[in-house]
C-alpha cells in the first residue's frame, strides 16, 4: 500500500514535468499513452499492482488510484484545450483582418449602361457604327425628311454652330444616314453616342445626353420584324416578363411610327398613384417606325425594293427609369459616391 | 389638346365607358397625358403630332373615334336666318398676297345682341380651360376648338371703308393688340388690313380698334387659311403664340374656312342676328386633291400581314378617303384635304396599321441571311484603354462638352475653340478643346466632399475649328490624379499620386496598345509646373503631355492640392501603326541576369541611355530593368549611380557565362563612349 503511494506520488511528479513539456497535440498523446494506456499505462500497472495487495487494502488504493486518474484525466484534458486555443496563436497574425486588394477603378453608368444595351444588340448580329457629333443641317434634319419650317423641328430644339448649317447633333440618326450612303443593304448597326438639345439642365434635362439608335436595311423587312427585334431587346434589358406595347406615333423619318411602353417594373401596373407611371401602368421607353421611304430614297435606297426599321432610346433616361434615379444631373456632376455604386451593379 | 368627351357626343353616339375610350384613343395613337372629371363631363389631355392638325379640334377627334369604333360621323346642322342684304354689298375682300393668304372667306352678321353666352356655351368654353368673355368672342373660340379652324370677328363699323386688304405691313406700322400690347409690325408680317391701317396681325392676334365691344351690333367674320411658315415668323417675332397661330403654323384644312364661317354665323344668329347672303369666298388658285395609289401586297411588304380588301376600303373611306379599286388589289385614293401628311402610300398603310391595331401585328425576329466581318479596331482599342484605366485604379468620369471662354483659355490648347451661335449660357457657349476642364472641376467638387484621394478619366470628343476653317473631333484620353491613391489598409500607409505614378499609367496604356516605342520630351507649358511637365511622342508627332498642374491653374479651380495630369489624342495615335505583334515560342533554357551599376554624369537622362542600350540591338538581350537609383555618398558630386538587371536567354541553348561576358563589354562600351561612365563592382569603382 505504501509503495503504491509512493509510486504515485513520483508519477504525480512526473506528470507534473511532462505536461510543462506539452508543445502540441502528439506530445500530449505520448503523455496520454504513459500514463492511461490500456496494457502499460501507469494507471494500468497501477491497477495490476493493486491486485497483490491484501483485501482489506484493496478498496482504499482502489480509491487512491481512481483519484490519480481522475487527476491524470483532468490535466491532459485542460492542456488539450489550451492546444487548441495555441494552434491559432501559433500563427502570426489574425487571419481574419481585411485582405489587400488593388484598387480598380469603376466604369460611369452611362457607358456601362451603353454596354449592356451595345452586347445585347450585338448577339442579335447588328454592328455598332459611330459618327461625328458635329453635324450639317442635311445629315440632322433634311436627309431625314424635316422639311425646313416644319413644327417637328421645335421639338428637336438645336444648338447651332458659328458656321451656317453647321450644329451639334440632336439625335444619332445622321450615322444612319452616313452608313447608308456608303452602304448597300442589308444593314444591320446600332448607333451610339452623345447627342445635344438646347434644355436648361434639370433633373429631367440636359444640353447633352446619350441615345442609341437602331437600324435594319434589307429585302422583305416589316413591322413584324421591328416588334420582334424590340421585344426581344427589351425583355432581355429588364425582365422577361414585362409587357410590351407599341402604339402609333410620328417621326419625320419613319412611317408607320411607333411608340414603345413596357409595363412599369416599379408598381407592375398595381398602383394607380404609382409615381414612376402615373398610375397608366405603362412606361415610354422607344420610338420606333418602319423606315420612311423618302429617306430610303435620300441615301439612294430603292423602296420599292428595301425596306427597313428604325428605333431610338435614350441611355440616360433607360438608366435612370430602371435605377430609379432622381435627377439626371447625377450623372454628369461626377461624384465618384454615385459612379462608384454602379460597378457593383 | 383639351377633348371633352360630351362636346364629342356632337358628332357621334359615343356609349363607352372612359378607360374604353382612353384604350381605344391610345391604339390608334391619340395617346392620352390624362384626364379629369368636369362638372358632368370628363376632360381628356391628348397628345398630338405636329403633322396632325386636324386633330386639334373635337370634330377631328370624333372622326378618328367615329372610325375606331364603326360608328356613323354626324355633321352639324348649322341653320341660318339669312337677311336680304347680299355680303358682297356690305363688304369688300382683297388679298394682295396669295402665297401667304391662299384662301379668305367672310360674311357679315347683322343686329347681333352682344350679352353673356348661354350656359351650355360657357360651359364648352370652360371645359377648354377658356374664360367666358361674351357671346361673340366665345362663339369664335368655340368654332376653333370645334374645329380646329381659328376664326376671327370684326365689329364692321370700325373697319374704315368696309374693305379688309391682306398684305403685308407698311414699314413703321404697327397695331394695338387685343391684350392691350402695342405690336411693331415689319414688312415680313402679313396683316389684315382695312383702308387705312392694319386691324390684325394676320392668324395671330386681332386689334383693339377693330374689336366686339358692348355696343356692336353688325360682325364681319373671317375665316381664312394662311401660310404656316408665315404665321410661325410674325408669332415668333412678337414674342406670341395664340391658340389660332398655333393652328394655323401646323396647317389648317383649306376646304374648311366656309363652313367654320357659317357655323360661326348660325350661332351668331341665335343673339338676334341675321346673317348676309352669300359666302364671300376669296380663294383665287383652288387647291388640287392630292391622289395615293396603294397596292395591296405593300401593305404586307411593309407590316408583315395580310389585311383583308374590306378592311383596307372601309377604313380609309370613313377616314374620308375617297377610294377606286383600279385594278385587283390596287386602288386610287383621294386624300381628304385636311389630311395634310398623307402623300405617299407608306402614310396610307400607317393608317391601315393604326386601324387595325399595331397589337395585332405579329412579333417576328428579322431574318438575317448575310453577315459582313466586323473589323472595329478603333472601337477595341478604346475598350482595351478603358480597361487599362480601371486596373490603374481610376474612375471614370463623363463631362458635358461645353466649355467657358475663360476656362478654354487657361489650358492655352492652341486649337481655335468652336463657338455655339446660341448658346444656353456664356458658361457653355464654347465646345472643349481639352478634357482638362472637366477633370480639375471633378477633383474639386470630390475634394471638397471628403474624398482623400482622386484619380480619374475621361475618354470623350475634344472639338476644335481646323485652319481650313472646318470643324475637327478628336477622340481624346485625359487622366488626374490628386492624394492617396486607393483605400486605407492596416497593414501600411497609402501612397500618393505622384508624377511617376502618372508617367506608368502612360506607360502602361502604350505598351497595351504596342505604341511602347514612345518617347518622352520635356515640356514647357502654361499648364503645367515648369520643369515637371513632359510631350509624349510617337513617330515624330506629339501623341499628349503629362505634368504637374501650375498652380495658376489650379487655383481658378479653387484645389489646394497638387495634381497631375494627362491628355493624349487618341485619334492621332490611333493614326499610327503601332508595333506588329508576333507570336515567338516561350525558350525552354535558363535565363541568365547580370547586375550592372554605373556612376554616370547626373545630367544624363535616362531616356538617352536607353537609347543607346535599345540601338545596340543586343543579342539574347531579354529584358532590363532599371533596380536602383542614387547619388551622395560614396558616389562623386554631380554623378548619380544607377543599377541596371539585364536578362539574357537563348531560345536553343544554354547560354554560358562567356556569351554573356561579350555582351556584357558591348553594353558598357557603348555607355562609355556615350556618356563617360564608370563601373561600379561592390564598393570599388572600376576606372
Amino acid at each position: 500500500m505504501r509503495e503504491i503511494k509512493n509510486q504515485i506520488d513520483a508519477y504525480r511528479k512526473e506528470l507534473e514535468k511532462a505536461t510543462a513539456r506539452i508543445k502540441d497535440a502528439e506530445s500530449l498523446q505520448e503523455l496520454h499513452t504513459l500514463f492511461l494506456g490500456r496494457k502499460k499505462g501507469y494507471v494500468t500497472l497501477l491497477m495490476n499492482a493493486m491486485k497483490f495487495l491484501p483485501p482489506e487494502e484493496k478498496r482504499d488504493a482502489g480509491q487512491i488510484i481512481n483519484l490519480f486518474k481522475k487527476d491524470v484525466q483532468d490535466v491532459l484534458d485542460g492542456r488539450q484545450k489550451s492546444i487548441q486555443k495555441s494552434r491559432i496563436i501559433s500563427f502570426a497574425a489574425d487571419l481574419t483582418l481585411p485582405g489587400r486588394s488593388p484598387y480598380w477603378g469603376a466604369p460611369h453608368p452611362l457607358r456601362l449602361f451603353q454596354n449592356r444595351i451595345e452586347s445585347i444588340f450585338q448577339k442579335m448580329g447588328f454592328s455598332i457604327e459611330e459618327g461625328p457629333e458635329i453635324e450639317t443641317d442635311f445629315y440632322n434634319f433634311e436627309a431625314l425628311n424635316f422639311p425646313p419650317e416644319h413644327p417637328a423641328r421645335d421639338d428637336w430644339d438645336t444648338l447651332y454652330l458659328d458656321k451656317d448649317d453647321w450644329l451639334l447633333r440632336t439625335h444619332t440618326s445622321p450615322v444612319q444616314i452616313r452608313v447608308m450612303e456608303k452602304r448597300k443593304p442589308p444593314i444591320r448597326i446600332i448607333c451610339p453616342g452623345k447627342v445635344f438639345r438646347k434644355e436648361a439642365p434639370d433633373p429631367t434635362h440636359s444640353p447633352m445626353f446619350y441615345q442609341v439608335e437602331g437600324l435594319i436595311v434589307d429585302h422583305g423587312i416589316t413591322f413584324a420584324h421591328l416588334k420582334g427585334t424590340i421585344d426581344f431587346f427589351l425583355r432581355t434589358f429588364f425582365h422577361e416578363k414585362i409587357k410590351v406595347r407599341f402604339r402609333p406615333s410620328f417621326f419625320p423619318f419613319t412611317e408607320p411610327s411607333a411608340e414603345v411602353d413596357i409595363s412599369c417594373t416599379v408598381c407592375n401596373q398595381k398602383d394607380d398613384n404609382c409615381r414612376v407611371c402615373g398610375g397608366s401602368g405603362w412606361v415610354e421607353i422607344l420610338g420606333a417606325g418602319m423606315v420612311d421611304p423618302q429617306v430610303l430614297k435620300n441615301v439612294n435606297i430603292d423602296p420599292e425594293k428595301y425596306s427597313g426599321f428604325a428605333f431610338g432610346m435614350g441611355i440616360d433616361r433607360t438608366g435612370m427609369f430602371q435605377y430609379q434615379i432622381p435627377d439626371l444631373r447625377y450623372f454628369f456632376d461626377n461624384d465618384l459616391r454615385f459612379i462608384r455604386k454602379f460597378s457593383r451593379q | 389638346m383639351k377633348i371633352s368627351v360630351n362636346w364629342l357626343k356632337d358628332h357621334i353616339d359615343l356609349e363607352v365607358d372612359p378607360d374604353g375610350l382612353i384604350d381605344a384613343l391610345n391604339n390608334i395613337g391619340l395617346m392620352v397625358g390624362g384626364w379629369e372629371a368636369f362638372e358632368d363631363d370628363i376632360v381628356l389631355d391628348i397628345e398630338t403630332y405636329a403633322n396632325r392638325p386636324d386633330t386639334l379640334g373635337h370634330r377631328g377627334i370624333a372622326r378618328e373615334i367615329a372610325v375606331k369604333f364603326g360608328l356613323p360621323f354626324k355633321e352639324l346642322e348649322l341653320p341660318l336666318d339669312e337677311s336680304s342684304l347680299e355680303t358682297a354689298d356690305l363688304v369688300d375682300i382683297q388679298i394682295l398676297n396669295e402665297d401667304l393668304c391662299p384662301r379668305y372667306t367672310g360674311l357679315v352678321v347683322k343686329g347681333v345682341r352682344i350679352e353673356s353666352s348661354p350656359e351650355w356655351l360657357q360651359k364648352r368654353l370652360r371645359s377648354m380651360n377658356l374664360k367666358p368673355v361674351n357671346n361673340v368672342v366665345d362663339v369664335s373660340n368655340y368654332v376653333l376648338f370645334a374645329t380646329a379652324q381659328p376664326i376671327h370677328t370684326f365689329d364692321l363699323g370700325k373697319i374704315a371703308g368696309n374693305r379688309i386688304i391682306v398684305r403685308k405691313a407698311g414699314k413703321g406700322e404697327s397695331l394695338l393688340a387685343l391684350d392691350g400690347s402695342l405690336l411693331e409690325l415689319d414688312s415680313e408680317m402679313l396683316v389684315i388690313a382695312d383702308e387705312s391701317k392694319p386691324v390684325a396681325l394676320a392668324g395671330v392676334i386681332g386689334g383693339m380698334d377693330s374689336s366686339v365691344t358692348d355696343s356692336t351690333t353688325d360682325i364681319f367674320i373671317e375665316s381664312a387659311s394662311f401660310h404656316p411658315g408665315s404665321i410661325r415668323s410674325s408669332a415668333k417675332k412678337i414674342g406670341l403664340q395664340t391658340d389660332a397661330s398655333y393652328r394655323f403654323e401646323r396647317h389648317t384644312d383649306i376646304a374648311f374656312p366656309p363652313l367654320a364661317a357659317k357655323m360661326a354665323a348660325s350661332l351668331l344668329c341665335r343673339f338676334g342676328g341675321k346673317v348676309s347672303k352669300g359666302l364671300l369666298d376669296v380663294y383665287p388658285a383652288p387647291a388640287k386633291t392630292k391622289t395615293v395609289v396603294l397596292r395591296r401586297h405593300r401593305i404586307r411588304g411593309l407590316l408583315g400581314l395580310d389585311v383583308e380588301d374590306g378592311f383596307v376600303v372601309e377604313t380609309l373611306e370613313s377616314l374620308g378617303f375617297l377610294v377606286e379599286e383600279k385594278q385587283p388589289h390596287i386602288w386610287q385614293l383621294k386624300v381628304p384635304s385636311f389630311r395634310i401628311d398623307i402623300e405617299r402610300e407608306a402614310d396610307v398603310i400607317e393608317e391601315i396599321a393604326r386601324f387595325y391595331g399595331y397589337d395585332k401585328i405579329p412579333t417576328q425576329l428579322p431574318p438575317m441571311e448575310e453577315l459582313e466581318p466586323i473589323h472595329d479596331e478603333r472601337r477595341n482599342r478604346i475598350e482595351s484603354l478603358r480597361q487599362v484605366m480601371f486596373h490603374q485604379g481610376y474612375d471614370e468620369v463623363v463631362n458635358l462638352s461645353f466649355t467657358h471662354p475663360e476656362e478654354e483659355s487657361l489650358f492655352h490648347t492652341n486649337r481655335r475653340p468652336v463657338v455655339i451661335r446660341n448658346p444656353i449660357s456664356t458658361r457653355a457657349s464654347l465646345l472643349r478643346t481639352t478634357l482638362s476642364g472637366g477633370l480639375l472641376q471633378n477633383i474639386a467638387w470630390n475634394r471638397n466632399r471628403g474624398a482623400e484621394g482622386v484619380q480619374l478619366f475621361e475618354m470623350s470628343k475634344t472639338y476644335y475649328r481646323k485652319e481650313n476653317d472646318s470643324y475637327g473631333e478628336d477622340e481624346t484620353l485625359a487622366f488626374a490624379a490628386t492624394g492617396l491613391v486607393g483605400e486605407d489598409h492596416w497593414q501600411g500607409a497609402r501612397i500618393k499620386a505622384d508624377f511617376f505614378s502618372l508617367k506608368g499609367t502612360c506607360e502602361a496604356l502604350m505598351s497595351n496598345l504596342r505604341y511602347a516605342a514612345c518617347s518622352f520630351m520635356e515640356l514647357e507649358h502654361e499648364c503645367f509646373l515648369k520643369g515637371a511637365a513632359l510631350s509624349i511622342h510617337y513617330k515624330g508627332q506629339i501623341v499628349g503631355c503629362l505634368g504637374e498642374v501650375n498652380p495658376p491653374v489650379l487655383k481658378y479651380f479653387s484645389i489646394k492640392e497638387k495634381v497631375w495630369l494627362a491628355e493624349l489624342n487618341l485619334t492621332r495615335l490611333f493614326a499610327k501603326q503601332p508595333q506588329p505583334f508576333m507570336f515567338s515560342p516561350i525558350s525552354r533554357f535558363p535565363s541568365i541576369e547580370r547586375d550592372l551599376s554605373i556612376i554616370i554624369d547626373k545630367d544624363v537622362v535616362f531616356q538617352d541611355i536607353r537609347e543607346v542600350i535599345d540601338r545596340l540591338s543586343i543579342l539574347n538581350l531579354e529584358k532590363y530593368v532599371l533596380v536602383d537609383k542614387f547619388s551622395g555618398k560614396p558616389v562623386p558630386d554631380g554623378k548619380a549611380s544607377l543599377s541596371f538587371r539585364f536578362v539574357f536567354r537563348h531560345s536553343s541553348k544554354t547560354l554560358l557565362a562567356e556569351d554573356i561576358d561579350i555582351c556584357q563589354k558591348q553594353i558598357l562600351a557603348a555607355l562609355r563612349s556615350a556618356f563617360k561612365i564608370h563601373l561600379r563592382e561592390g564598393e570599388s569603382i572600376d576606372k
